[in-house]
């Protein structure tokens, strides 16, 4: 029998990616709890709203598609104040209870990244009691429906983000003697705010799934056991096994209290009811520059051989407009006709090639580039490579039986995205107006999965032989001008051209905020709220 | 013989360390050797820098062997579980004893270029010459070291220590290290030369290349180059 989630127990932001679902707008609120008894009241009163996993339908059976979704998230600091007993505290994973602040070194949180320029709400966390950011709320709105037609989508939505911000003030304030809603988020022009709000990138009056340099975002989310999704949905998105087939990813990558890849059921506090069908949450706001994008862009997209939108697309691995895998079509002529085809294509076909591609046929970086996003951040089978000492310089192949699956280097690296844009690009020469992206992701283990990718693959490149290269995109490249980032954009080995070197790449992408957290189950909810955990 | 690869030389020593306190402070001789070691850190560089041929090498005091776990677990072992004939006392007293080592040991365990032939003793004569004082506080309280008083009976007494190992670290290339260290300069060197000549015509780039190969001077080994122990740039 295949594997059956407890969907009512799970929080929906865990299986959703509410943005695709016709919640164009988001509204995050980080709020600090003076006294244990009247937190625990106030998750009490906060937990019957949350929105959970089940799937939606009109039926009387069924739960209805509701116009905005609640869930919350707890910092360490916050399931201390709420009196979870210390034994519990201490099987949570370090780095959680570290907090993301203090682990800037591992993440590269340098320089323009670092801490002390984050937003106020985030830069004062973990530094004063008062200050801490215990819970995190976020609310998602919209119209059911989506995105059939963009009119009027994101006026409705709006309204509806109001009435659900208004929902929350209404339950801080019958709670105020012991929680309160911290500000410091900054907005347009450097305003700070008493939340984070974030909103689908708008083109033409239409809603998009991009973000401000262009790229259309979203697309490939991990597929793992116990989702309701198609069979399709697995290739591209699972893992591949011995026979090169898709098959999904092991639930406890992605939840606790279910096995894991490794066969185990992953580190998790006690008791098992707290931890079950929770997950740890990364929630990071990062500042797009824009300015600096389009410029670099411009500036290199002059020489580059392809041109502009082919470099745009090297530097990510998706083409901007429909996010076009590069493997799949790696010159403006095979753009054209995977164009032509996905134009006339149905949902689940234009699905399929987006998704479901493999590194198997470009493992010399021609077709998409070692430092390109996507494929420092999912390599898929590529880094078993090897090469023939007789073979010409470049020429790497991949080492099939190198592990006894394809996938055995990358399934334990996998994290779920959620999140939206936030911010508009007023002027795009510059970089400082108010525009980035907050990212949530989810995985069982903060440190085997994000921490790693972050350090390992976004930050540094030698996995992918390319020394300290880092991730042209989200890499936090040197703002050093003796020590200048680069990135090798590869060519075919067999051919005349010459490898492009991108030479100082500028930061592309700061981080302003961000902090670690826990997804609690509706199970877990409930007995935080009432007080009931009991670890022995 | 274990202990080369190719030009590379890889060299162990378990040199016992004495019994006995350090004179006005309260210190066993084993803990201030590796209390002087650790002091290594706060310099600027490791002393070992200054030792030529040296491609990676590691110092540590050993205390004691580790054992993880008892003794025993033999197939005889695993046989008397199953059917147990032999009296358990019996047994028990036929089990290995535990192991322990005499003394604490300064461990020095090196990979160096020795050539074809393994050359360790002129390694050993250049390290003398180089660093005496810092080989004093290392192996000042070791067994025996009273006796060296220069190269020669420095590579006497490290003779008396070595092991037969085998404990390669490194993939070395296998050439000398001033080789070494000039083609890591060479590579950087010529990495900035790419970036900054790109896309320019051919006969721009055969002046600027002209021009880089006089100032990197491929040929001269000792200037310019990356020097020794230098981890950052």
């Amino acid at each position: 029998m295949t594997k059956q989630l407890d969907l009512l127990d799970i929080q929906g932001n865990v299986v959703r990616a509410f943005g695709r679902f016709g919640y164009p707008v988001a509204r995050y609120v980080c709020i600090n709890i003076k006294n244990g008894d009247g937190g625990r009241n106030f998750v009490a009163e906060v937990t019957k709203k949350v929105t959970t996993s089940v799937d939606w339908g009109p039926g009387p059976d069924q739960v209805p598609q509701p116009p905005w979704t609640v869930n919350i998230a707890f910092s360490y600091q916050g399931l201390k104040e709420l009196e979870v007993p210390r034994a519990s505290l201490m099987g949570f994973s370090p780095e959680f209870a570290e907090g993301m602040k203090a682990r800037r070194d591992i993440l590269g949180d340098i320089g323009p990244s670092a801490p002390d320029y984050w937003d106020p709400v985030w830069r004062d966390n973990r530094e004063t009691r008062e200050k801490d950011i215990h819970i995190l709320i976020a609310l998602n709105a919209g119209a059911p429906g989506w995105p059939a037609n963009g009119k009027g989508l994101l006026e409705t939505a709006n309204e509806q983000l109001e009435m659900s911000y208004q929902w929350i003030k209404d339950v801080i304030a019958r709670h105020s003697e012991c929680v309160t809603l911290l500000g410091g988020h900054r907005g347009d022009d450097g305003v700070l705010l008493d939340y984070q709000d974030g909103k689908v990138v708008v083109e033409n009056g239409q809603p998009t799934a991009k973000e401000h340099f262009g790229y259309t975002d979203g697309i490939g989310d991990p597929a793992f056991e116990g989702l309701h999704e198609s069979p399709a949905y697995v290739n591209g998105r699972g893992k591949q096994i011995a026979d090169g087939t898709w098959a999904p990813l092991a639930t406890g990558e992605f939840l606790l209290g279910h096995i894991d890849e490794a066969q185990e059921y992953p580190p998790s506090p006690q008791p098992v009811l707290l931890a079950r069908n929770g997950t740890y949450m990364v929630y990071r706001k990062l500042h797009e520059n824009v300015g600096s994008f389009n410029a670099y862009l411009e500036e290199h997209g002059r020489h580059y051989p392809g041109g502009k939108e082919l470099l745009a697309a090297k530097f990510s691995g998706r083409w901007r407009d429909n996010g076009a895998p590069l493997v799949s079509a790696p010159d403006a002529a095979s753009k054209q006709a995977f164009d032509a085809k996905f134009n006339m294509a149905d949902e689940a076909t234009r699905d399929d090639m987006l998704s479901n591609f493999t590194y198997d046929d470009d493992m010399s970086g021609a077709k998409c580039p070692f430092s390109a996003h996507m494929r420092r951040i999912n390599p898929r089978a590529s880094l078993q490579m090897v090469r023939d000492p007789s073979d010409p310089p470049g020429s790497l192949k991949i080492s099939k039986d190198a592990f006894d699956t394809p996938g055995a280097l990358v399934n334990r690296r996998r994290i779920l995205r959620r999140g939206l844009p936030y911010g508009e690009v007023k002027d795009p020469t510059r970089d400082d107006g108010n525009h980035g992206i907050v990212i949530m992701m989810l995985n069982a283990d903060i440190n085997r999965q994000f921490e790693f990718v972050q350090q390992q693959w976004i930050n540094y490149g030698n996995d992918f032989r390319a020394g300290n290269d880092k991730d042209i995109l989200l890499g936090n490249h040197s703002v050093d001008d003796r020590f200048p980032s680069k990135a090798v954009l590869q060519v075919d080995p067999l051919g005349d051209e010459a490898p492009y070197i991108l030479s100082r790449i500028p930061r592309l992408v700061e981080t302003r905020g961000g902090e670690y957290f826990f997804v609690p189950s509706m199970t877990a909810l409930r007995m935080i709220a009432k007080g009931m955990i009991d670890p022995t | 013989m274990g202990s080369i690869s190719g030009n590379a030389y890889a060299l162990t020593a378990l040199c016992p360390i004495r019994k006995g306190i350090v004179v006005g402070e309260e210190i066993a001789y084993s803990d201030k050797v590796r209390d002087n070691l650790q002091n290594w850190n706060i310099l600027p560089n490791s002393p070992m820098a200054q030792v030529p041929q040296t491609y990676l090498c590691r110092y540590f005091v050993l205390d004691d062997v580790y054992t993880e776990s008892l003794s025993g677990g033999s197939a005889p072992d695993t046989l008397n579980d199953w059917l147990p004939v032999v009296p358990d006392s019996i047994r028990r007293s036929a089990m290995p004893a535990h192991d322990r080592l005499q003394s604490s040991y300064l461990v020095f365990s090196c990979n160096l270029h020795g050539g074809p032939k393994g050359d360790v003793d002129s390694y050993l004569r250049g390290m003398w010459n180089a660093i005496s004082g810092p080989i004093r506080e290392a192996w000042g309280y070791c067994y025996g070291f009273d006796q060296v008083t220069d190269a020669a009976s420095f590579v006497t007494y490290m003779h008396k220590c070595m092991l037969p190992a085998t404990l390669f670290f490194v993939g070395s290339n296998d050439d000398p290290l001033p080789e070494q260290l000039k083609a890591l300069y060479l590579k950087q060197e010529f990495s900035r030369f790419a970036v900054a000549n790109q896309g320019l015509d051919a006969a721009t780039l055969r002046a600027n290349y002209k021009s880089f190969i006089q100032r990197v001077a491929p040929n001269a080994l000792s200037f310019p180059t990356w020097e020794p122990g230098k981890y950052q740039p």
